[in-house]
């Protein structure tokens, strides 16, 4: 799915994950047990996010859930995308 | 420290002292091209940054031009707590820092900022009688209500996970709610100021038309940027901005001089090792001063 590369992308420019990024699938977790992620990189997160799909996240949108995994957020953002 | 080196110091800002630090342009520089002042980003940006802009300062003062690189009141290494930074003493401490330039008997360059100290400096060039030459824009923050909803999210971001997030959790839109009602909001260890979150988030950096006389250099960097920084497309953010400007500014004025760098934003990721750098931003910067000064 184009959105999960591009998702894998985001991820590794916003996290300075480099190469660890492409070994990333739909399963790999990350809220929670990737330390990059602390709430200052969820906001660079949403915010590269916003600008690079042209939309808005909302607060209430701001989940535990929707950062479980990169195939989690992939879907919250094709879901966005689709709405 | 060699007598050329950069040097610390601190100015009489209008709420208390400020502490900056001044790179003198290298004397075997082909000439003096002045000096220049530098504005920080806010909060964390600023901490994030502040390795590229001692660099730039480095690669400026190399070329010629002396620069004074400020930590703006509550912040930094100067006086205060962040809860007491308002935006009117920013704008003071920018003035100080200009006023002890050409109190050294230097020529005042212009001003340089990075994200909200780009919108503080090109507010201080406003009201500075007669304007600055030259203002060099990086990645400025262009409306404040969007970005005082990013800083906010700081906030709601590191509830995430936690006993919150269920109906009670709270919102950018609650926290507005409370500054507006004058209490002042933590987030991410900066204590929030309901005065200084007004006037963020009245900040429209289109109604801020440069003045007459100062020539503005805007770079972006981001990775939608293209490989050839000469003559890019600015952004729509950029663009909105600039099209208001050029409504308002003489006709025969020089246009708002646009450059684009690939690179990561470096201001936003948290950086626990080494900071994050864009090196090629340091070069466009330089070229686009001295083009900005010819």
């Amino acid at each position: 799915m184009a959105t999960i590369e591009e998702i894998k992308m985001v991820l590794r420019d916003t996290l300075q994950l480099g190469d660890r990024a492409s070994t990333f699938d739909a399963s790999t977790p990350l809220f929670g047990s990737l330390p990059e992620l602390d709430s200052m990189a969820v906001v660079a997160l949403i915010t590269a996010i916003e600008e690079r799909f042209d939309l808005i996240v909302e607060d209430d949108e701001i989940t535990a859930e929707v950062f479980e995994t990169v195939g989690s957020l992939s879907d919250f953002v094709e879901r966005k995308l689709a709405s | 420290m060699s007598p050329s080196g950069p040097r610390p110091l601190f100015l009489d800002g209008p709420a208390g002292p400020v502490f900056a630090i001044y790179h003198p342009p290298d004397p075997q520089a082909p000439h003096d091209a002045g000096d220049i002042v530098y504005v920080p980003p806010f909060a964390e940006e600023m901490n994030q940054s502040r390795r590229m802009a001692a660099l730039q300062a480095r690669h400026l003062a190399a070329a010629g031009t002396g620069v004074l690189l400020l930590d703006l009141f509550g912040t930094g290494d100067s006086g205060g707590d962040f809860a007491t930074a308002r935006w009117e003493t920013w704008l003071g401490d920018i003035a100080a820092a200009m006023d002890w330039i050409t109190a050294a008997g230097r020529p005042l360059a212009g001003l340089w900022g990075l994200r909200l100290g780009a919108a503080l400096a090109l507010e201080a060039a406003r009201t500075r009688a007669g304007g600055v030459p030259r203002l060099l824009l990086w990645q400025p923050v262009t409306r404040g209500r969007t970005f005082l909803t990013q800083f906010l999210r700081l906030r709601i971001a590191a509830a995430l996970g936690g006993e919150e997030d269920g109906a009670n959790r709270e919102s950018t839109e609650s926290l507005r709610r409370r500054l507006a009602a004058g209490e002042a909001i933590e987030v991410a260890g900066y204590s929030l100021a309901p005065a200084l979150a007004a006037a963020i988030e009245a900040l429209d950096l289109s109604a801020l038309v440069p003045p007459p006389g100062t020539r503005v250099g805007w770079i972006e960097i981001g990775a939608g940027a293209g490989a050839e920084p000469a003559q890019a497309a600015p952004s729509p953010a950029a663009a909105r901005v600039i099209a208001a400007w050029q409504e308002t500014r003489p006709e025969d004025h020089a246009p708002v001089a646009v450059r684009a760098v690939p690179g990561e934003p470096f201001w936003a990721i948290q950086s626990w090792l080494e900071p994050v750098l864009v090196p090629a931003l340091w070069p466009v910067s330089v070229d686009l001063w001295q083009e900005l000064g010819s």
